[in-house]
């Protein structure tokens, strides 16, 4: 046995060995709050916050959504929405229900259901201007061009989403449709009247 | 004893902790679990087994099958594969395109521009979605398990130990019944090599009487019974082998996307 190991036993024999409280060493209280912090990026990055629907790969539940498979009709109107509520849903609301005093409503809206693709498709071409009356209310616009920069494929997939949802029952509209349509019209059309819309063809 | 109080409170914390993490979050988290729709079906998952094959589970059980077997497929990541649906008016220009670029094991944003130009030029295109990991080349399923894979499994047989190959899809991969039969009679038969015990006992050799069994086995060439005998699996067998054929955790679901063949044009 060494020096040191026997000057630290006790020293008398019989004496109850006893445990001293001491202050817990400072590195052990930084080391276990860094160890926490760790754990709480790494539940950050990969928790799923407790979402029972996200599994191993996805991070969340936003990211499981991505990776939905979506063909044919269903990722049209996949892309549709999205720059739809990016560019459309700031007036006419992500409900299509339009904003009062500013944009007619869309759902519902004869111009979207009835009055044919022809005079559909020119309004986001052209923009509108002056009174026009939707669904039995007059309503004074000045509609940008909002379709006139997007590629014909992405117009189309705005208005097919347009053309079915919020109870709206059109077919699609297809990029050839816009492409078509686009051409009749010219580069830089007017903004449309309500006579220069309803001399279109239906 | 002393601090007896101090003792019993750290027990306490320590076991009552490992409780609530262990039993009470999983039960929170997965234990309302029920059946779920198949991605872009109408058809619900999980069916219920029919009875014979819940007997087979209990004999899956009782024969230790999850000793080696497992019933859980790993999925470590998620693949974008852009496939051409349709050329349009320009194949040549679509195809010279596409002949340059990489179509598969993409991320989305990638994939996404990729359906974009394409599109652009006049062609068609959708994005498939794949899960990727070894497991999911192993070939042993085209996703990861989750709860609802075990719905009906009473009890659960996931297995840790993967002396065979994992068995979550086995009925997709093997759905011959007589397949699975042979397999368990003689596993060298079907597999080279293989490390599976036999399982003879679960099968009756006997000799052919006036006409030979509807149940008998067809065996490969060298592996069959003596000529004038025949191999006749017990009720055993029969039930584990449509329980082996109730295997197939193996369709897309909103928490396992995948997508599933498409028609695929091509040039």
């Amino acid at each position: 046995m060494s020096d040191e190991l026997k000057s630290s036993t006790p020293q008398t024999p019989d004496a109850e060995p006893a445990v001293s409280r001491s202050t817990v060493p400072i590195w052990i209280i930084v080391l276990t709050l860094m160890l926490l912090f760790l754990g709480m990026v790494y539940f950050d990055h990969h928790g799923g916050w407790f979402n029972s629907q996200v599994y191993g790969p996805y991070a969340s539940s936003e990211e499981l959504e991505l990776y939905q498979p979506k063909s044919g009709e269903a990722a049209i109107l996949a892309r549709g929405k999205a720059r739809y509520d990016q560019v459309c849903g700031l007036c006419h609301g992500v409900d299509g229900l339009g904003k009062p005093g500013q944009a007619p409503p869309l759902a519902g809206s004869e111009w979207v259901d009835t009055r044919g693709i022809q005079r559909f498709v020119s309004i986001p071409l052209g923009g509108v201007s002056g009174q026009l009356s939707v669904k039995g209310q007059t309503w004074s616009l000045s509609m940008p061009a909002m379709g006139a920069a997007m590629s014909d494929a992405d117009l189309a997939d705005v208005l097919t989403y347009i053309h079915s949802s919020w109870g709206n029952k059109q077919g699609p509209v297809t990029a050839d449709d816009v492409k078509a349509i686009r051409a009749k019209l010219g580069a830089h059309p007017q903004p449309f009247t309500d006579e220069t819309l309803k001399a279109l063809p239906q | 004893m002393k601090n007896g109080f101090l003792v019993f409170l750290a027990s306490l914390i320590a076991l009552g902790g490992s409780w609530c993490g262990f039993v009470l979050a999983p039960v929170l988290q997965l234990g309302g679990g029920k059946q779920t729709t198949i991605l872009n079906s109408s058809g619900l998952y999980p069916v219920d087994r029919p009875g014979m094959a819940n007997q087979g589970l209990q004999v899956y059980r009782a024969n230790g099958c999850a000793a080696c077997h497992t019933e859980q497929v790993q999925q470590s990541g998620v693949a974008c594969d852009v496939v051409l649906t349709g050329a349009g008016k320009n194949p040549e220009v679509v195809t010279n395109l596409i002949s340059s670029l990489k179509l598969n094991g993409l991320d989305k944003d990638l994939a996404d521009a990729l359906v974009d130009k394409i599109t652009a030029a006049g062609g068609k295109a959708e994005i498939r979605i794949v899960a990727t990991g070894p497991d999911i080349d192993r070939g042993w399923g085209r996703r990861h398990s989750v709860a609802e894979d075990f719905l009906y499994d009473d009890p659960v047989q996931l297995g840790n130990l993967r002396i065979g190959p994992d068995l979550a899809d086995v009925g997709m991969r093997q759905p011959d019944a007589n397949w699975q039969l042979v397999h368990l009679y003689a596993p060298q038969s079907e597999v080279k090599g293989s490390a599976m015990p036999p399982f003879r006992y679960l099968f009756r050799v006997k000799k052919i009487g006036s006409a030979p069994s509807p149940d008998a086995l067809a065996f490969p060439k060298d592996f069959g019974p003596p000529a004038g005998y025949e191999v006749v699996p017990a009720p055993q067998a029969q039930e584990l082998a449509v329980y082996l054929l109730s295997l197939h955790a193996d369709v897309p679901l909103h928490n396992a996307p995948f997508s599933q063949s498409a028609a695929v044009f091509k040039p």
